[in-house]
């Protein structure tokens, strides 16, 4: 716990000088008449935001996010160097508080638990000790300098994390790449990881052998109007959708040089998913800038975060593959959020073959970057999950999120 | 008639400095210790060929060495699109009963890539052999052609400029050349105009497995597949294409549907792009040991495209859309077929498969070679073409010449 140090961001001046001058030479290609977002990020967008963000003023965003406390610890994973994990640690005052790890994806990051802590530490429900780290490789943290750092990896480095800041025993949320490391986590650490709340839903349809009542389910019963459309969503990302998700996964080191070399090709990179991704949430400018800033001014730099798609997609004989982590996973009771305009959106009867599933939320909006377009309903998720009543109600052992015992016994006389 | 005018290409100062700036000011991401070609291009790699374009590249050279050729622009208008500008090396053989011949490049290619075959093609003395008049355009967006401003520009598009070109030629009849587009291109071509086009070679053969519809060639095919009675070289070409579809998809799923978002990358960064096309050179070759220089040439190509190279991608996109999207056609007829199989093909497949496609006429094994097989072994590629097209090969007398 000593290792542990507070932390400020505090980039370069020089990254910041060296981000403006290449906006300011920036060269754009043309674009055919009538695009839309069909073939891409469109020009004008692209254009004014690069414009933009070379005026923008990223002290004050730096001076924003330093109000929320951060730190800094060494954690070695087997195998790996020393690695300086970043990470947001909002500590609750209520002593039973549940420890909550929050794992972000790509291309989040950190900031995406922001818009939670202050609904999460809100009287009237369980109360959480937060931590949200940078990933290796992403945000402030250490990058990664070998290969093979995959599934089993990340898991290492989050328990690692929570094990070091007291916590013995834990719950998680995650989407994205925090589906797959909160899963892998509750994997290779079920006695500490006691619960996982996720909203990127990947599974298979039940099976006879393995689920028969979910299958029998299935079978009977026909696909929702809803559920439907979850499969055109689906299948929508499988064929439209993937692009991104190949070549990372495949050729990780050839696409890192042009982000990491002009800001555009970051810029338009990623903004193409806060669009593609969400439920038209309407993103500020300065939420883009201060998203994208972080892959930019990242520790790593912006080249190296998603070597994790490659990582995974070449899982190590010891770790854990993908398809692994989309079938069922004993003893970690799950929370699972369904999001109409989520990247994988599967039926019910699929999604239950994951774990033992305690906590289910239908909600009516909302896409793929759950904490931020939809805090309310993830905070809503979590306290009722966790809080009194709930399907994980005192599941960490002694931090039942209140400090007081939820039935009012007499007093000792 | 298109009006057609003599072309001579010209570096722009202006763009070089730009680009002596930009790869002065790159910034280059790390490297894991450990990883090789497998993750993409190396970096120790991109930094060389960086710092040689930037400082060593004889662009004079590139100049001259484009100029050498005859180089020529005609205007062409596509149905249903503004008139663009092709670009085109036009070299005529001293025969007038010679066979005009379209080679057709594709991505990340140019029309540089008829450069070798040209001596080995306009070569007058030998007896037996085949004389062509080669006709090598840049496609539309790209090398010096026009870009297309607006959408639907498909591989029937692509078909129609090109047949519009050999006609403004004079040439009613013609052959086609070509590997990756090119030969997606004549696929088209040979569909939409099989009076004109009559005659395909293809270093790239998109054959597919023989339909149970011909038990014929389907039983001979399902025991062969069962027992896998492939030769060598098809089993290896069979491992390699899966291989390719495995690890080397995601430059086409990106293009296909992305072309505008990975534009900026193409645009904005030259160790980007350089990147970006290098890693195509070393992986779809038979071990070519590219030089800087070549790389830096082909890369250039690129960057100083007229369209610029973000067009160049469109293709893809615009190539599953339209009326011949690019998985239609299977058996062409009317139109006589060489197949050249080169085993570092990014697929290669058995040979009896190749009879899916059309009446194949002349066939050809070669023990080396890849994707750019004209720029790899150039040798190879002009001795099918004077074969297949020479007295007792396969397409002889198949062009009708006359009017030449």
């Amino acid at each position: 716990m000593s290792a542990t140090q507070p932390f400020q961001i505090s980039v370069p001046q020089e990254k910041i000088d060296t981000l403006k001058s290449k906006l300011s030479q920036a060269e754009f290609p043309d674009e055919l008449a009538a695009s839309g977002w069909d073939l891409g990020a469109p020009l004008a967008d692209v254009k004014r935001l690069a414009r933009a963000w070379e005026n923008w003023d990223w002290r004050q965003a730096e001076e924003r996010l330093n109000k929320v406390p951060q730190y800094t610890t060494p954690i070695t994973v087997d195998g790996f160097h020393e690695l300086n994990i970043h990470f947001v640690w909002q500590k609750s005052e209520v002593k039973n508080a549940i420890p909550l790890l929050f794992v972000h994806g790509w291309p989040g990051s950190f900031l995406e638990v922001l818009p939670i802590l202050p609904l999460l530490a809100a009287p009237g429900g369980p109360a959480f000790h937060i931590v949200a780290p940078s990933l290796p490789n992403f945000g402030f943290s250490s990058g990664v300098k070998t290969r093979g750092f995959g599934a089993k990896q990340y898991a290492e480095t989050c328990h690692k994390l929570m094990l070091s800041l007291g916590y013995n025993e834990y719950v998680t949320q995650g989407g994205d790449w925090g589906f797959y490391i909160t899963r892998a986590i509750g994997y290779f650490y079920p006695s500490h990881c006691r619960a996982s709340h996720i909203n990127m839903l990947r599974a298979d349809p039940p099976t006879f052998l393995k689920h028969p009542t979910l299958a029998l389910q299935h079978k009977l019963a026909p696909y929702s109007q809803k559920e439907k459309d979850g499969f055109a969503r689906t299948e929508w990302f499988g064929k439209e959708g993937r692009g991104y998700f190949i070549e990372q996964a495949t050729k990780p080191q050839t696409l890192a040089y042009a982000l990491n070399d002009s800001p555009v090709a970051l810029l338009a990179w990623i903004y193409e998913k806060l669009h593609d991704w969400t439920d038209s949430h309407p993103w500020t400018d300065d939420e883009i800038f201060t998203w994208i800033s972080i892959y930019y001014f990242s520790t790593a730099g912006p080249g190296a975060a998603h070597r994790i798609y490659y990582e995974f997609m070449h899982p190590r004989p010891d770790s854990i593959s993908r398809e692994d982590l989309h079938r069922w996973i004993p003893n970690v009771k799950l929370g699972l959020a369904y999001n109409p305009k989520e990247l994988s959106v599967l039926p019910k009867s699929w999604c239950r073959t994951l774990g033992p599933v305690v906590f289910e939320s239908f909600n009516e909006s909302g896409g793929h970057f759950y904490a931020t377009e939809k805090p309310a309903f993830l905070a809503r998720d979590l306290r009722t999950m966790f809080g009194k009543g709930g399907g994980a109600f005192k599941v960490v052992k002694g931090k039942s999120g209140y400090d007081r015992t939820p039935r009012a016994y007499p007093a000792k006389l | 008639m298109a009006a057609i005018q003599k072309f001579q290409f010209q570096n722009s100062p202006g763009g070089v400095a730009k680009l002596r700036e930009k790869l002065s000011q790159t910034l280059f991401p790390d490297e894991l210790e450990d990883a090789t070609w497998d993750y993409g291009v190396p970096l120790q790699d991109v930094k060389r060929v960086a710092a040689y374009w930037r400082d060593d590249f004889d662009w004079k050279k590139f100049e001259d060495r484009i100029n050498k050729l005859p180089n020529y622009k005609a205007s062409v208008t596509v149905d249903g699109f503004d008139p663009l500008e092709i670009h085109f090396v036009h070299k005529r053989s001293s025969k007038n009963n010679a066979i005009p011949l379209l080679f057709l490049h594709g991505w990340p290619g140019s029309f540089l890539e008829v450069e070798k075959l040209l001596p080995l093609l306009i070569n007058e003395k030998q007896s037996g052999g085949a004389s062509f008049h080669i006709v090598a355009p840049s496609l539309p967006n790209h090398g010096f052609s026009s870009g297309v401003k607006s959408r639907g520009f498909g591989l029937s598009q692509y078909s129609e400029a090109m047949h519009k070109l050999m006609l403004s030629l004079g040439y009613d009849q013609f052959a086609c050349a070509g590997g990756d587009w090119g030969m997606c291109i004549g696929r088209v071509m040979s569909q939409r105009f099989p009076t004109s086009l009559k005659v395909c070679y293809y270093s790239l053969v998109p054959s597919t497995p023989p339909s149970p519809a011909t038990p014929w060639t389907f039983v001979p095919f399902l025991i062969k597949h069962l027992l896998k009675m492939y030769t060598a070289a098809e089993s290896e070409g069979l491992a390699r294409s899966q291989e390719f579809q495995k690890t080397g998809m995601g430059y086409y799923q990106l293009q296909t549907t992305r072309p505008q978002t990975i534009g900026y990358l193409l645009a904005d960064s030259p160790v980007g792009l350089l990147a970006w096309i290098y890693e195509k050179l070393r992986d779809w070759t038979d071990n070519y040991p590219w030089t800087d220089e070549e790389i830096c040439t082909w890369v250039s190509m690129y960057w100083f495209s007229t369209a610029g190279p973000a067009a160049s991608v469109r293709l893809y996109y615009e190539s599953l859309r339209g009326e011949f999207p690019t998985k239609s056609g299977g058996y062409v007829p009317h139109v006589k077929l060489g197949l050249a199989y080169f085993p570092k093909e990014i697929f290669r497949l058995p040979k009896a498969w190749g009879s899916s496609l059309g009446e194949v006429v002349f066939e050809h094994e070669h023990e080396r070679g890849g994707h750019f097989a004209s720029w790899e072994v150039p040798e190879g590629v002009a001795g099918d073409l004077q074969v297949m097209f020479g007295k007792g090969g396969g397409a002889y007398g198949a062009v009708k010449v006359d009017k030449n």
